[in-house]
Protein backbone atom coordinates (compact mmCIF):
# COMPACT_ATOMS: atom_id res chain seq x y z
CA UNK A 1 0.00 0.00 0.00
CA UNK A 2 1.26 3.49 -0.80
CA UNK A 3 0.30 6.41 1.32
CA UNK A 4 0.29 9.86 1.12
CA UNK A 5 0.05 12.27 4.24
CA UNK A 6 -1.71 15.67 4.47
CA UNK A 7 -1.52 17.90 7.02
CA UNK A 8 -1.01 21.40 7.80
CA UNK A 9 0.60 20.18 10.87
CA UNK A 10 4.50 18.89 10.53
CA UNK A 11 4.68 17.32 13.80
CA UNK A 12 0.93 15.80 13.38
CA UNK A 13 2.55 14.44 9.91
CA UNK A 14 5.50 12.82 11.68
CA UNK A 15 3.18 11.35 14.52
CA UNK A 16 1.19 9.07 11.60
CA UNK A 17 4.19 8.32 9.60
CA UNK A 18 5.85 6.96 13.29
CA UNK A 19 3.12 5.39 13.96
CA UNK A 20 2.46 3.35 10.84
CA UNK A 21 6.17 2.43 10.13
CA UNK A 22 5.31 -1.32 11.11
CA UNK A 23 2.24 -1.01 8.38
CA UNK A 24 3.65 -2.48 5.14
CA UNK A 25 3.18 0.76 3.93
CA UNK A 26 5.55 3.12 1.74
CA UNK A 27 4.78 6.38 2.14
CA UNK A 28 5.14 8.22 -0.79
CA UNK A 29 4.53 12.06 0.30
CA UNK A 30 3.36 14.09 3.19
CA UNK A 31 1.29 17.50 2.39
CA UNK A 32 1.01 20.61 4.42
CA UNK A 33 -1.84 21.69 1.86
CA UNK A 34 -4.57 21.02 -0.25
CA UNK A 35 -3.21 21.91 -3.76
CA UNK A 36 0.17 19.99 -2.78
CA UNK A 37 -1.77 16.93 -1.88
CA UNK A 38 -3.75 17.07 -5.11
CA UNK A 39 -0.67 17.49 -7.14
CA UNK A 40 0.72 14.57 -5.20
CA UNK A 41 -2.05 12.67 -5.87
CA UNK A 42 -1.46 12.56 -9.44
CA UNK A 43 2.07 12.28 -9.92
CA UNK A 44 1.62 9.04 -7.81
CA UNK A 45 -1.83 7.75 -7.37
CA UNK A 46 -1.40 6.53 -4.10
CA UNK A 47 -3.93 3.89 -2.20
CA UNK A 48 -4.23 5.44 1.04
CA UNK A 49 -4.64 9.11 2.20
CA UNK A 50 -5.22 10.34 5.32
CA UNK A 51 -6.31 14.04 4.81
CA UNK A 52 -6.92 16.64 7.25
CA UNK A 53 -9.78 19.03 6.97
CA UNK A 54 -8.28 22.39 8.75
CA UNK A 55 -5.70 23.67 6.27
CA UNK A 56 -4.47 26.82 4.93
CA UNK A 57 -5.67 27.63 0.94
CA UNK A 58 -7.96 24.37 -0.61
CA UNK A 59 -9.55 22.59 2.77
CA UNK A 60 -9.55 18.94 3.21
CA UNK A 61 -13.18 19.01 2.19
CA UNK A 62 -12.24 20.39 -0.91
CA UNK A 63 -9.50 18.75 -1.74
CA UNK A 64 -11.30 15.34 -1.12
CA UNK A 65 -13.85 16.41 -4.04
CA UNK A 66 -10.86 16.84 -6.07
CA UNK A 67 -8.98 13.85 -5.27
CA UNK A 68 -12.31 11.80 -6.18
CA UNK A 69 -12.29 13.48 -9.75
CA UNK A 70 -9.07 12.55 -10.30
CA UNK A 71 -8.61 9.10 -8.16
CA UNK A 72 -11.63 7.50 -7.49
CA UNK A 73 -10.45 4.36 -5.86
CA UNK A 74 -8.38 6.27 -3.08
CA UNK A 75 -9.18 5.34 0.14
CA UNK A 76 -9.35 8.86 1.61
CA UNK A 77 -9.20 8.41 5.87
CA UNK A 78 -10.41 12.06 7.39
CA UNK A 79 -8.39 12.69 10.14
CA UNK A 80 -9.31 16.04 11.89
CA UNK A 81 -10.05 17.74 15.12
CA UNK A 82 -13.42 18.90 13.56
CA UNK A 83 -15.59 16.65 15.91
CA UNK A 84 -19.44 17.60 14.51
CA UNK A 85 -21.28 14.78 13.27
CA UNK A 86 -22.35 16.93 10.40
CA UNK A 87 -18.73 17.10 9.09
CA UNK A 88 -18.25 13.55 9.56
CA UNK A 89 -21.12 12.91 7.44
CA UNK A 90 -20.29 15.34 4.50
CA UNK A 91 -17.01 13.75 4.05
CA UNK A 92 -18.21 10.24 3.82
CA UNK A 93 -20.86 11.49 1.81
CA UNK A 94 -18.02 13.02 -0.88
CA UNK A 95 -16.32 10.02 -0.72
CA UNK A 96 -13.88 9.28 2.57
CA UNK A 97 -13.42 5.52 3.81
CA UNK A 98 -12.75 6.52 7.17
CA UNK A 99 -12.77 9.07 9.56
CA UNK A 100 -11.14 9.72 13.02
CA UNK A 101 -11.25 12.49 15.57
CA UNK A 102 -8.01 14.23 16.71
CA UNK A 103 -6.33 13.88 19.16
CA UNK A 104 -5.54 10.59 17.90
CA UNK A 105 -2.83 8.29 19.61
CA UNK A 106 -1.36 5.11 18.11
CA UNK A 107 -4.11 2.77 18.99
CA UNK A 108 -6.61 4.92 17.55
CA UNK A 109 -4.46 4.94 14.26
CA UNK A 110 -4.44 1.38 14.43
CA UNK A 111 -7.85 0.47 14.77
CA UNK A 112 -8.90 2.99 11.69
CA UNK A 113 -6.05 1.44 9.75
CA UNK A 114 -7.50 -2.23 10.64
CA UNK A 115 -10.58 -0.96 9.93
CA UNK A 116 -9.90 1.19 6.79
CA UNK A 117 -7.66 -2.14 5.21
CA UNK A 118 -9.82 -4.67 5.95
CA UNK A 119 -6.72 -6.07 8.00
CA UNK A 120 -7.31 -8.48 11.36
CA UNK A 121 -6.65 -7.36 14.54
CA UNK A 122 -4.00 -9.74 15.78
CA UNK A 123 -2.18 -10.17 12.33
CA UNK A 124 1.23 -9.18 12.10
CA UNK A 125 2.23 -5.31 11.55
CA UNK A 126 -0.26 -3.73 14.35
CA UNK A 127 1.04 -0.84 16.27
CA UNK B 1 -24.68 39.24 18.79
CA UNK B 2 -23.45 39.13 22.10
CA UNK B 3 -22.97 35.72 23.92
CA UNK B 4 -25.01 35.70 27.11
CA UNK B 5 -23.28 34.59 30.38
CA UNK B 6 -24.98 31.22 30.21
CA UNK B 7 -23.84 30.80 26.81
CA UNK B 8 -20.15 32.17 27.70
CA UNK B 9 -19.94 30.09 30.99
CA UNK B 10 -21.03 26.62 29.16
CA UNK B 11 -19.05 27.89 26.52
CA UNK B 12 -15.74 27.90 28.66
CA UNK B 13 -16.56 24.62 30.35
CA UNK B 14 -16.74 22.98 26.76
CA UNK B 15 -13.07 24.22 25.94
CA UNK B 16 -11.34 23.40 29.51
CA UNK B 17 -13.10 19.58 28.94
CA UNK B 18 -11.64 19.84 25.65
CA UNK B 19 -7.88 20.64 27.22
CA UNK B 20 -8.64 17.90 29.59
CA UNK B 21 -9.47 15.02 27.10
CA UNK B 22 -6.63 16.59 24.83
CA UNK B 23 -3.96 15.87 27.48
CA UNK B 24 -5.45 12.72 29.06
CA UNK B 25 -6.23 10.55 25.73
CA UNK B 26 -2.80 11.39 23.72
CA UNK B 27 -0.57 11.72 27.05
CA UNK B 28 -2.51 9.50 29.51
CA UNK B 29 -1.21 12.57 32.04
CA UNK B 30 -4.16 14.65 33.36
CA UNK B 31 -4.52 18.50 33.20
CA UNK B 32 -4.95 20.04 36.16
CA UNK B 33 -6.96 23.01 36.51
CA UNK B 34 -6.17 25.84 38.61
CA UNK B 35 -9.04 28.81 39.50
CA UNK B 36 -10.55 30.27 35.95
CA UNK B 37 -10.78 34.05 36.23
CA UNK B 38 -12.52 36.57 34.20
CA UNK B 39 -9.42 38.97 32.90
CA UNK B 40 -10.32 42.91 33.22
CA UNK B 41 -7.09 45.12 32.47
CA UNK B 42 -5.82 45.35 29.33
CA UNK B 43 -2.59 42.88 28.26
CA UNK B 44 -2.38 39.36 27.11
CA UNK B 45 -1.41 36.48 29.44
CA UNK B 46 1.37 34.86 27.79
CA UNK B 47 4.00 32.38 28.06
CA UNK B 48 6.78 31.88 25.44
CA UNK B 49 4.95 30.41 22.60
CA UNK B 50 0.86 30.66 21.88
CA UNK B 51 -1.38 29.07 19.31
CA UNK B 52 -4.30 31.31 18.90
CA UNK B 53 -7.70 30.21 16.89
CA UNK B 54 -10.32 32.79 15.60
CA UNK B 55 -13.68 31.66 16.16
CA UNK B 56 -16.73 32.79 14.24
CA UNK B 57 -20.32 31.42 13.00
CA UNK B 58 -22.25 31.24 16.09
CA UNK B 59 -19.94 32.82 18.75
CA UNK B 60 -17.12 35.20 17.87
CA UNK B 61 -14.04 35.51 19.10
CA UNK B 62 -10.66 33.50 19.83
CA UNK B 63 -8.95 30.74 22.26
CA UNK B 64 -5.24 30.82 22.68
CA UNK B 65 -3.26 28.17 24.46
CA UNK B 66 -0.26 29.63 25.77
CA UNK B 67 3.11 27.97 27.52
CA UNK B 68 6.38 27.96 27.71
CA UNK B 69 9.19 25.38 25.26
CA UNK B 70 9.72 22.84 27.79
CA UNK B 71 5.71 21.90 27.33
CA UNK B 72 6.02 21.58 24.14
CA UNK B 73 9.56 19.76 24.05
CA UNK B 74 8.09 17.00 26.75
CA UNK B 75 4.75 16.65 24.29
CA UNK B 76 6.85 16.24 20.75
CA UNK B 77 8.95 13.63 22.78
CA UNK B 78 5.92 12.14 23.60
CA UNK B 79 4.48 11.93 20.25
CA UNK B 80 7.63 11.82 18.38
CA UNK B 81 10.39 10.78 20.40
CA UNK B 82 12.63 13.85 19.25
CA UNK B 83 14.69 15.62 22.20
CA UNK B 84 15.62 18.82 21.01
CA UNK B 85 12.97 19.95 18.23
CA UNK B 86 13.51 23.01 16.33
CA UNK B 87 11.85 26.66 16.90
CA UNK B 88 9.54 25.79 14.21
CA UNK B 89 8.08 22.54 15.54
CA UNK B 90 7.81 24.41 19.17
CA UNK B 91 5.21 26.90 16.75
CA UNK B 92 3.80 23.87 15.01
CA UNK B 93 2.74 21.70 18.17
CA UNK B 94 1.45 25.34 19.97
CA UNK B 95 -0.72 25.49 16.77
CA UNK B 96 -1.81 22.24 16.52
CA UNK B 97 -2.90 21.88 20.54
CA UNK B 98 -5.22 24.65 19.99
CA UNK B 99 -6.69 23.17 16.30
CA UNK B 100 -7.41 20.37 18.39
CA UNK B 101 -9.15 21.76 21.36
CA UNK B 102 -11.32 24.52 19.59
CA UNK B 103 -12.25 21.83 16.58
CA UNK B 104 -13.62 19.54 19.37
CA UNK B 105 -16.04 22.16 21.17
CA UNK B 106 -17.92 21.92 17.53
CA UNK B 107 -18.78 18.43 19.12
CA UNK B 108 -20.87 20.10 21.16
CA UNK B 109 -22.14 23.35 19.44
CA UNK B 110 -22.11 22.19 15.76
CA UNK B 111 -20.62 22.92 12.93
CA UNK B 112 -22.05 26.73 12.55
CA UNK B 113 -19.03 27.04 15.51
CA UNK B 114 -16.45 27.96 13.25
CA UNK B 115 -12.21 27.69 13.97
CA UNK B 116 -10.06 29.73 11.53
CA UNK B 117 -6.44 27.70 11.23
CA UNK B 118 -4.05 28.43 13.79
CA UNK B 119 -2.16 31.72 14.56
CA UNK B 120 0.84 30.72 16.38
CA UNK B 121 3.64 33.48 17.60
CA UNK B 122 6.20 33.42 19.82
CA UNK B 123 6.83 35.88 22.37
CA UNK B 124 4.41 38.95 22.27
CA UNK B 125 3.30 39.75 19.08
CA UNK B 126 3.39 43.07 17.23
CA UNK B 127 0.03 43.12 15.73
CA UNK B 128 -2.03 41.60 17.64
CA UNK B 129 -5.44 43.16 18.11
CA UNK B 130 -7.98 41.86 20.50
CA UNK B 131 -11.62 43.21 19.84
CA UNK B 132 -12.87 45.33 23.16
CA UNK B 133 -16.03 43.78 22.96
CA UNK B 134 -15.53 40.31 23.90
CA UNK B 135 -15.04 39.18 27.55
CA UNK B 136 -11.92 37.41 28.40
CA UNK B 137 -11.81 33.79 30.56
CA UNK B 138 -8.45 32.76 31.48
CA UNK B 139 -7.89 29.05 32.61
CA UNK B 140 -4.63 28.17 33.89
CA UNK B 141 -3.64 24.87 33.81
CA UNK B 142 -0.72 22.49 35.30
CA UNK B 143 -0.10 19.44 32.97
CA UNK B 144 3.17 17.83 33.69
CA UNK B 145 4.51 20.31 36.41
CA UNK B 146 4.09 22.86 33.05
CA UNK B 147 2.07 26.15 33.88
CA UNK B 148 -0.01 27.06 30.45
CA UNK B 149 -2.87 29.62 29.61
CA UNK B 150 -6.41 28.68 27.80
CA UNK B 151 -7.66 31.72 27.36
CA UNK B 152 -11.14 32.49 25.68
CA UNK B 153 -12.25 35.52 24.33
CA UNK B 154 -16.13 35.86 23.00
CA UNK B 155 -17.80 38.62 22.20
Amino acid sequence: MRLLIVDDSSIMRRIIEKNLKDYDIQIIGMAPDGQTALQLVKEHMPDVITLDITMPGMDGLACLDEIMAVHPKAKVMIITALSDKLTGLRALDKGARGFLYKPVNAVDLAKAFDRLLKRNENKQGRV
Amino acid sequence: MKTSKAEFDATCNLFINSVNNYFRHLTEIDSELNVPYLKQSEGLMLKDYTGMIGISGNRKGFVYISANRDMYEDLIKIFIGIDDPSDEDILDMAGEISNVVAGNVRANLGANFMISVPVVFKGMPSQLKIPDDVSIYVVPIMWNNHEAFVVIGLQ
